[in-house]
This record gives structure tokens, C-alpha cells and sequence, in this order.
């Protein structure tokens, strides 16, 4: 067993600990006090890409950078402590972190310097796990290939969520009909990040909403095509640097090739497996994703607990029992919360089911690092109410950490279907 | 790089230490509590085992295992009966404060009596708030509960120092609120004498976090025996057309009890994991502590709400886990203490959990 961070990825969270204070925090907080956005042309994305950020991880051909799915446990069996089954390869532990530790520990120390301009960063961001999960090799090409080394910064989107459909995304209502050679999409899709600013969008509709996740079909939707519009940026508590889109399609047509995956993903079997695709495509990257939110709150809770720190060092307050309460609260709270993640990700890399760690992170940390930034608060006093300390800031930032990829209440039914089969109805 | 798989051979020995818990202590839980002690054929089969003697060194009769090795017996344990587990255990966190003050000589001369002689106890008492004056070879004082009837040697640590004690302890028999299978009795010390007194704070210290990390493990075994536990029964029991675990309200705590269990037993493991590597762990310990008595008494209460009225009734286990978990948390200094160390090593930092050094 070991807690220790490997020495490779140390140096990479030390590279970014130097963005992060030279420029990542000071344009988040330009953003914050600005209240909207980073416009697409900042210099700051510009300065990301010559740093050779804000590209795919794809890396070309065949390459799915995906591994496989993690087998699930089943109801009944007991949660995972360690150790059900030993991963060494021939005779030796790897040591090489995994892609979703990797992860999880990048997402922290970006988020500790300002979680909004992390969600900005150019790239394909959440829209690449569907490419890469379940577009063909031409449409990785085809989609991908411009992140590969890209001439300017470029955003790609993903928008499931609808105004009437968030966790439970069988839910989603914007039709995709049959059209010729192509298909017609209708319908509203909210809070998608980077949206007016993407190359292109992977948009969730349903062929017939009574089929459930069976119906799904995931698009890939090019900037400027007729029927994609209405781009409505969102006024948002906290989280500026970044834009939260709401938009519209309108008999809005795209071709076949489009179509994620093609035809062939949806319907090439009659097994139940294959009839869920589309939505199994969108879960799994939203399983591989909690850990991260729940990382991403406690670097944002660890901002607030340094600050608070450094306020109560100036202040001369270190030596009232009440100040340093809060604090060691806020620090072990933080420090629980990390090892939560931690695990969740050390489990998907090792291709063992993490539902329930997963969703236990991502519950767990958001309220850890909101209670840091509440007693932070508390803790400057009326310098808090002013509205120009970071530490209310992230106070505004933090609470989206619980909401993001399925709310404290969803983790919990997804918890609680793990712990005591819930039924679903 | 982070693994958090334990070897095969620790994997056995917390299998061994879960069977233990469940055959030989769980089904007898409630006769050791009335005779406040453990039999002596149980007593005699734990010895053979060896699992009290995980962590003490090999010329003592122990396996030389580590932290974890330690926490992942007495999680079993805590999870099968935490009072037994403390009557079972000869040394107790004596054996920290033995080990990091003394030197091994020393260690042998004041261990071994007790190892030969079936049912000795020693008692580890923290002095932080010196309720125990020791004074010119003598202690005085009262200390007001130790889950022992007659501890045959007391050790006192403090901040700085530990005084091993084992004349003159005048032990009055008390209920106990819980951990009575240890027994339970209030100390007087009128000039004992002082048999030995060693002064070195760097070794109190790391002495009283051990002996937090050993606290604080029994403490995640009995909430997860009590998270366990509340939630089997929750499946079984049904109202209002079905099994009350798929009411929404207690669906969601059971999930929260599990969360928490499991956010305290990784805090206890990281702490087991620094104090094996050799680094720095009081903060680690004291941390592990904190968290594992609060969030016991969030789960252990609410485990016998779960039960409802069956859960206050002493047929079921999960009221005893409940007094059990409160009590070890006393143990120490308790909480406030804890958190008062975990605080005061987080203030001298300016970023206390940067993952790359500043």
C-alpha cells in the first residue's frame, strides 16, 4: 500500500503549480471581477497552446486511448477495501500512474488555481471520451485530428442535459428523425461548456423517447451548420471564467457520417448490451469523470483552507483555539475527501468496478471543500462580505462541485442502488 | 506511485483476524460484557494466533509487522467486539510508549512478566491535562475511568515523557459505559512508586500517535460493524410495503454511514502507511483519530436508529457499538486533544496539503 505521488508526475504538477500562480489564478480572477467569460481570443489560450496544452490525448489511427470497461460489482458484494485481486504484471507492481490517478491529481492542482479557467483550457474536452469511446476510426480522423497539433486554440462541446433532463438522461427530448441520407435534429440543450466557442458538439437526442437509453444517438454537430443557433451564454454564481451555453436546434440537419459511431454501434446486435450503446457511451465517460469533479472540489477547498490560513497568519489570529478548529476541520475534511478520489481512480485504473467509490468521492468532496470555503468565510469575517476576497469567490465557485455530473442526491441513489438495490423505479 | 492493494500476507493476516472476531468473539459478545472479561480458552487461542503480537518484535514473540499490519487486526477485531479486543490484548498501546521511550532491555524486562502471565493487563494514560503528579519517584493523582478492573502496569505519558507504574495502583471497580468486556475502574495513585521514568518528548509524541492510530482503528472496525450491521437489517426489515432500505431517507444515510467509514478508514491507512515508512505521522494519527471517533458517532447512533426500537434493545449489537465507539474516543485526550495537535502541525505550514512541495 502507498500514498506517494510517482516522481514523473510530480514534475507535471509542478509545471502546472507554476501556471497556476502565474496565470491561471490571475485570469480567473480577471474573469470573476469582468463576470463574463474568457473571450476565445484572450492571449492566455493563445500562451496555452505554445506551452503544448489544449490538444487531444488521441493519438492517432486506431488508438481509442480508452481501456476497457471496468467490471461492475454487483449488489450484495462488498465494497472494495483493497486487494480482492492482485494487479502486479509479471511479478513487479506497475508503478506508472493510470489514466484516471493521473487524472484526478491534475484536475485537483488546476482547480486549486481556479476551476473556471480549467473548464476554459482549449480542446476537445468533454467531448472527446464519446470519440474516442464510440466514433469510428474516419470520425476520430475526421474530428480529432485538428486537436492534434492545432493552429489555434480550438473547443470542442458535449451537451446532454436539457432544461428538463439532467442526471436521468433517459429523459432527453431533442428528437433526431431519419432524413434521406442524414438526420434532422430538434430540440433545446442547456449548460453545455465552451459551446459557442466549439468546432463542433456531441449532441444527445433520442430516434423515440418511449425507447429510453435504447433510443439514443449521439451527433457530432459542426459549428455554422443551419438549425444550430440561439447560443445563449449563461450568468452563472461563480465559475465566470468559463461559458455555461444553452442552445437551440431547429430542423437542424446533419449528415449520416455524423452519426457517432454509425448506425452499425446501435444496432448491430439484438443483446441488451448493444441496444444501450448510446447511452453506455455517454455513462462511461461520465464514470470516468466523477472522481475529478470530486478532485476538482478539493482543490478548490484547498484554496480556500491556504487562504484562510495566510489571512489568520497576518492577522496575528493563529493562536485563538476557535481559528485553528476551523482550520485542522477544513484540513482533514479536505484530506478524507482526496483519498476518496484517489481511490475511485486507482480502481478504474485498475479495471475494478468503482460505482460506488465513485459516486462516494464525488458526494463527499464537494461537501468538504463548500464547508472549507463556509468556514473560511467565517473565518475573515466581514473582509467576506466585501466581495473581493478570493476566498468568496471560491465560496460562489465551489457549490457547482456538487451539482456537475449529477448532484449530491444522484450519487447517493447511485450509492444506494450499489449498497442496497434501490430499484429504479 | 498510489496502490492501495495490501500484500497477500497482509491480506491473510485480516482474514485470519475476521474469522477470529466472527467465530470466537461476535457470538459471545454479550457473556464477555457480563463477566467483564474474556474466557480463558479464548484468551488462550488468540495468544496462539498471535494477533496482539503482530507489531511487537520478533525477540518478544511478535511478528515485526508494521502500522498496517496492527490496524488491519484490530479493524477486525473493533468489528467483532472492540472490549474484548482490548482485554485480549496484554501490552495495549503501552507497548508504543514502551517501545519509543525504552530501550529494548527495557522492554523486555517490563513486557515479558505480563506476556507469561494469562489475563495481565497494562494500561496506557494520557497525562496531558497532569491529573497525575509525579513527583521525587512518586505519582499521585486520579484518573477517573481506563477500560481495566486491575491493571497490573500502568504507563503515564505526557507531552515529554513516560512513567511506567506497577505498585501501589489502587483500582476501584466502576460499570463502564461501554468496553466492559476490558473492564472498567477508576485509578488512585497515593505515591506509587515510579519504577522507571524516561524524558524524551520526540519519543512521547511518536508514542502517542501510535497509540492513536491503535484507537482509532478499533474505532473504524466498530463502525463498520455498525454500518454493516444496520444496513443488513435495513434489507430485511420491511414497512410500508418494503424493505425500509428503499425509503429514499434511509437509502441516502445508509450511504452516507458507508461514506463515512470508508473516508476514516483511508485517513487510518495513510497515517499506518507514513508511520511505516518512517515519516513524520503525529499530524497523520492525530488526524486519523479525530476523524475516526467523529465519525463514529455519526454512524453508530445512527445504526441504532436504523433498528429503531430493536436497536435500543440489548438483543442486537448495535446499541453496544454505540457505547463501545463513544468510549474509545475518550481514550487519549479524546477528540479535542487530537484536533488540537492535527492543528497546531497544519498552522506552521503555509500550504498544508499541496501535492508537490511549495
Amino acid at each position: 500500500m502507498s500514498f506517494a505521488i510517482d516522481a514523473g508526475l510530480a514534475k507535471r504538477l509542478a509545471s502546472l503549480r507554476e501556471l497556476g500562480r502565474a496565470r491561471i489564478r490571475p485570469v480567473g480572477l480577471e474573469a470573476d471581477r469582468a463576470g463574463h467569460p474568457l473571450p476565445p481570443e484572450h492571449p492566455f489560450f493563445a500562451e496555452l497552446l505554445r506551452l503544448g496544452l489544449g490538444r487531444t490525448r488521441w493519438l492517432g489511427g486506431e488508438d481509442t486511448g480508452q481501456e476497457e470497461e471496468p467490471p461492475q460489482r454487483r449488489v450484495g458484494e462488498p465494497p472494495a477495501s483493497g486487494g480482492e485481486r492482485d494487479h502486479r504484471v509479471g511479478g513487479e507492481r506497475d508503478h506508472k500512474p493510470g489514466p484516471a490517478l493521473t487524472g484526478v491529481l491534475i484536475s485537483e492542482e488546476l482547480a486549486y488555481w481556479d476551476r473556471g479557467v480549467a473548464v476554459a483550457f482549449p480542446g476537445p474536452g468533454l467531448g472527446e471520451p464519446p470519440l474516442l469511446a464510440m466514433g469510428t476510426p474516419a470520425q476520430r480522423e475526421r474530428f480529432l485530428a485538428p486537436f492534434r497539433t492545432p493552429n489555434r486554440p480550438r473547443w470542442a462541446s458535449f451537451a446532454m442535459t436539457e432544461p428538463g433532463a439532467g442526471s436521468d438522461v433517459a429523459g432527453i427530448r431533442t428528437s433526431a428523425r431519419r432524413d434521406g441520407n442524414g438526420w434532422v435534429l430538434n430540440g433545446d440543450k442547456s449548460f453545455a461548456a465552451n459551446a459557442s466557442r466549439a468546432d463542433w458538439i456531441v449532441v444527445w437526442a433520442t430516434v423515440d423517447p418511449t425507447l429510453g437509453r435504447a433510443g439514443h444517438r449521439a451527433f457530432v454537430v459542426e459549428r455554422g451548420t443551419p438549425g444550430l443557433g440561439d447560443f445563449k451564454i449563461e450568468k452563472k454564481m461563480g465559475l465566470k471564467a468559463y461559458e455555461s451555453t444553452s442552445f437551440t436546434l431547429r430542423d437542424c440537419r446533419v449528415p449520416d457520417g455524423n452519426l457517432l459511431g454509425g448506425e452499425a454501434h446501435y444496432a448491430a446486435a439484438d443483446g441488451r448490451g448493444a441496444r444501450q450503446a448510446g447511452f453506455k457511451g455517454a455513462m462511461q465517460s461520465f464514470n470516468a469523470t466523477r472522481p475529478m469533479i470530486g478532485a476538482m472540489a478539493v482543490g478548490i477547498g484547498r484554496a480556500a483552507l491556504d487562504t484562510a490560513l495566510a489571512f489568520a497568519r497576518e492577522q496575528d489570529r493563529l493562536g485563538d483555539p476557535r481559528v485553528r478548529d476551523r482550520l485542522e476541520r477544513i484540513h482533514r475534511k479536505l484530506r478524507a475527501a482526496r483519498l476518496l478520489c484517489w481511490r475511485a481512480a486507482w480502481l478504474a485504473d485498475a479495471r475494478r468496478g468503482n460505482v460506488l467509490e465513485a459516486s462516494m468521492a464525488k458526494a463527499a468532496a464537494p461537501a468538504a471543500a463548500l464547508e472549507a470555503a463556509v468556514l473560511g468565510m467565517e473565518l475573515i469575517g466581514e473582509v467576506g462580505g466585501r466581495g473581493d476576497h478570493l476566498i468568496e469567490k471560491l465560496f460562489r465557485d465551489v457549490k457547482a462541485m456538487d451539482i456537475v455530473e449529477g448532484t449530491g442526491q444522484i450519487q447517493r441513489v447511485l450509492m444506494a442502488r450499489q449498497l442496497v438495490g434501490l430499484p429504479r423505479d | 506511485m498510489i496502490d492501495l492493494d495490501l500484500d497477500p500476507e497482509l491480506e491473510l493476516l485480516r482474514a485470519t483476524a475476521r474469522q477470529f472476531g466472527a467465530e470466537r468473539l461476535r457470538p459471545r459478545e454479550r457473556e464477555f460484557e457480563a463477566a467483564r472479561d474474556v474466557d480463558a480458552t479464548t484468551r488462550r487461542a488468540f495468544a496462539e494466533i498471535g494477533l496482539a503480537a503482530v507489531e511487537w518484535p520478533e525477540s518478544l514473540g511478535g511478528a515485526g509487522l508494521g502500522a498496517l499490519a496492527r490496524s488491519l487486526v484490530l479493524e477486525e477485531l473493533g468489528a467483532a467486539d472492540p472490549g474484548a479486543a482490548l482485554a485480549l490484548d496484554p501490552l495495549g498501546p503501552t507497548f508504543y510508549a514502551l517501545a519509543e521511550l525504552g530501550e529494548e532491555p527495557v522492554l523486555h524486562e517490563i513486557a515479558r512478566p505480563l506476556l507469561e502471565r494469562p489475563g495481565a493487563r497494562a494500561v496506557l494514560v494520557w497525562n496531558g491535562e497532569r491529573r497525575i503528579e509525579l513527583r521525587a519517584g512518586r505519582a499521585r493523582g486520579v484518573v477517573p475511568w481506563v477500560p481495566a478492573d486491575r491493571p497490573d502496569l500502568l504507563v503515564v505519558l505526557d507531552a515529554d515523557s513516560a512513567a511506567v507504574i506497577d505498585d501501589g495502583i489502587e483500582a476501584l471497580p466502576l460499570r463502564g459505559a461501554g468496553l466492559r468486556a476490558a473492564g472498567a475502574s477508576e485509578l488512585r495513585l497515593d505515591g506509587a512508586p515510579v519504577r522507571r521514568w524516561w524524558v524524551d518528548p520526540r519519543g512521547a509524541r511518536r508514542a502517542l500517535a501510535r497509540a492513536r492510530h491503535y484507537v482509532a482503528s478499533l474505532l473504524v472496525g466498530a463502525m463498520r460493524a455498525s454500518a454493516e450491521f444496520s444496513r443488513e437489517y435495513a434489507l430485511q426489515r420491511v414497512a410500508f410495503g418494503r424493505p425500509i432500505a428503499h425509503h429514499q431517507a434511509l437509502a441516502f444515510l445508509i450511504a452516507d454511514l458507508a461514506t463515512a467509514v470508508d473516508a476514516a478508514r483511508l485517513l487510518v491507512h495513510e497515517a499506518a502507511a507514513a508511520l511505516d515508512a518512517g515519516a513524520e505521522a503525529d499530524a497523520l494519527c492525530a488526524a486519523a483519530f479525530a476523524e475516526a471517533a467523529e465519525q463514529a458517532m455519526f454512524v453508530a447512533p445512527n445504526a441504532v436508529q436504523i433498528l429503531g426500537g430493536h436497536g435500543f434493545m440489548q438483543d442486537y449489537p448495535v446499541e453496544k457499538w454505540m457505547r463501545e465507539a463513544r468510549a474509545l474516543g475518550l481514550l487519549l485526550g479524546g477528540v479535542d486533544a487530537a484536533r488540537e495537535d492535527a492543528g497546531q502541525a497544519i498552522i506552521g505550514e503555509p500550504e498544508p496539503l499541496a501535492l508537490v512541495r511549495p
